[in-house]
């Protein structure tokens, strides 16, 4: 096994995450289940931060956290088939997909992109990287998420509506994924409200867990 | 130092692409301003293609639309800059061309439909010394001869210092990242077959074939 230590942050080129991915976050947001394809957005690499405080643009005065299984490529493909899709992982992180929900409603009640909601600097924060051999199980692993100690969302891999095969195939018909891509695997229900001076914790299963205050950039 | 920037190779120093939608005046029609902030969306650098390639509109997507773009390479690191200073934050240029699936941009998540691979066919890196007014650059398009963009970036609404600040008070934008600023109208769609040439003033041609893939 390598000791190398992965740097998520320092070779990733590319985030696509997906869209309600868990039947129960649909629909607790009021949107209809995607039927067929997987529903797909990007988020730029310079929103991902290792460390440090989650910031809240001057002036949007909350975020709502979505916690996430991300998964990092580690070998490039396109057009990959679901059988070979696994062979693709180097591995894994716990993801925050912060989100500007009141900006984002506003982007789409203009007919504007969703870009500037989920892009902002400092809307990916991230975990430690997970070796893939770390992980028993990708299909049974525990997602939680606190906020100032009280529990928000609490929920579990097998609930994915899209497998990671599945993703991996169809998003690789698209975009050529290399190595350091990461996909944002979709969130469970409970995503709230954060302000400014909330503290953000997160574990996924017994692998890794990761601690975020949130500050209101000029507060 | 010129000649150092005339190598630089954009693909492989970009690491993000923030496209501007909406963004020129029609210059037919009487423009009325409104205070809607730019419409923003990215492009993965990986949609990146140089000449040589061809642009390949995926399997059964029949056809796709063309818009012509001077897009902006940024010099060094930028976050909450002023109008004021944007311009120090320019490298230089390319002439892009941003492509996309034609369906109402407004219903459909944006990522996949701008974004495939191929999606952004660029020029040759362009220093910014060798501009000598960016606000006053010819931007043409024909498909297979026949002229549909022929546009000046005269008519931006949002010009490049409120682009650079806008988007670097919300986005960190760093060395080679890249801005399309935007399309004159004249957009219209093609399909495998057809053939795409496009320029900047006298500054960049670029020629890229449209294949559907099979």
């Amino acid at each position: 096994m390598s000791s190398k230590v992965i740097r998520v942050k320092e070779i990733c080129r590319n985030i696509i995450a997906v869209g309600r991915n868990y039947a129960e976050h649909a629909k607790e947001l009021g949107n209809p289940v995607p039927q067929g394809n997987p529903l797909i957005f990007g988020k730029p690499v310079s929103s991902i931060i290792t460390e440090g405080s989650i910031e809240i643009p001057q002036g949007w005065k909350e975020l709502h956290h979505e916690v996430e299984l991300g998964v990092v490529i580690g070998k490039s493909g396109k057009f990959i088939q679901e059988e070979q899709a696994m062979d693709h992982v180097l591995g894994y992180v716990l993801v925050l997909d912060m989100t500007a929900r009141n900006i984002q409603d506003q982007l789409k009640k203009q007919g504007h992109p969703w870009f500037l909601a989920k892009g902002f600097d400092t809307s990916c924060p991230i975990s430690n990287f997970i070796c893939k051999s770390a992980v028993k199980d990708v299909n049974n692993l525990n997602l939680q998420l606190t906020v100032n100690g009280v529990l928000k969302q609490n929920g579990n891999t097998q609930d994915m509506i899209f497998k990671i095969p599945n993703l991996l195939s169809y998003i690789s018909k698209y975009f050529k994924l290399e190595y350091g891509d990461l996909i944002l695997t979709g969130t469970p229900s409970g995503v709230s409200a954060v302000k400014h001076g909330d503290v953000i914790e997160a574990k996924l299963d017994d692998l890794v867990q990761m601690k975020y205050p949130v500050i209101e950039h000029g507060n | 130092m010129s000649e150092e920037n005339e190598k630089i190779d954009v693909k492989s120093i970009c690491t993000n692409i923030i496209g501007i939608g909406r963004n020129y005046k029609d210059p037919s029609k009487e423009f009325i301003p409104t205070n809607e902030d730019p419409f923003i969306f990215a492009k993965p650098i990986r949609s990146i293609i140089t000449e040589g390639s061809s642009i390949q509109i995926p399997k059964g997507w029949g056809s796709i639309i063309h818009e012509v773009e001077l897009g902006v390479v940024i010099g060094k690191t930028a976050k909450f800059v002023k109008e004021d200073s944007a311009m120090d934050y320019v490298l230089g240029y390319v002439l892009a061309l941003d492509m996309g699936r034609c369906l109402d941009l407004t219903k459909y998540p944006i990522l996949l439909h701008k974004g495939f691979d191929t999606a952004c066919p660029i020029s040759d890196f362009i220093p910014k010394s060798k501009v000598k007014d960016v606000n006053n650059l010819s931007l043409k398009l024909t498909v297979n001869g026949e002229i549909r963009h022929d546009g000046n970036t005269r008519d931006l609404i949002h010009g490049i210092p409120k682009l650079i600040s806008y988007l670097s008070s919300y986005f960190t934008l760093e060395y080679g990242d890249l801005i399309l600023t935007g399309t004159p109208i004249g957009i219209s769609t093609v399909k495998h077959g057809d053939l795409i040439e496009a320029s900047l003033a006298d500054l960049a041609k670029v020629k890229f074939p449209v294949i559907e893939l099979q």
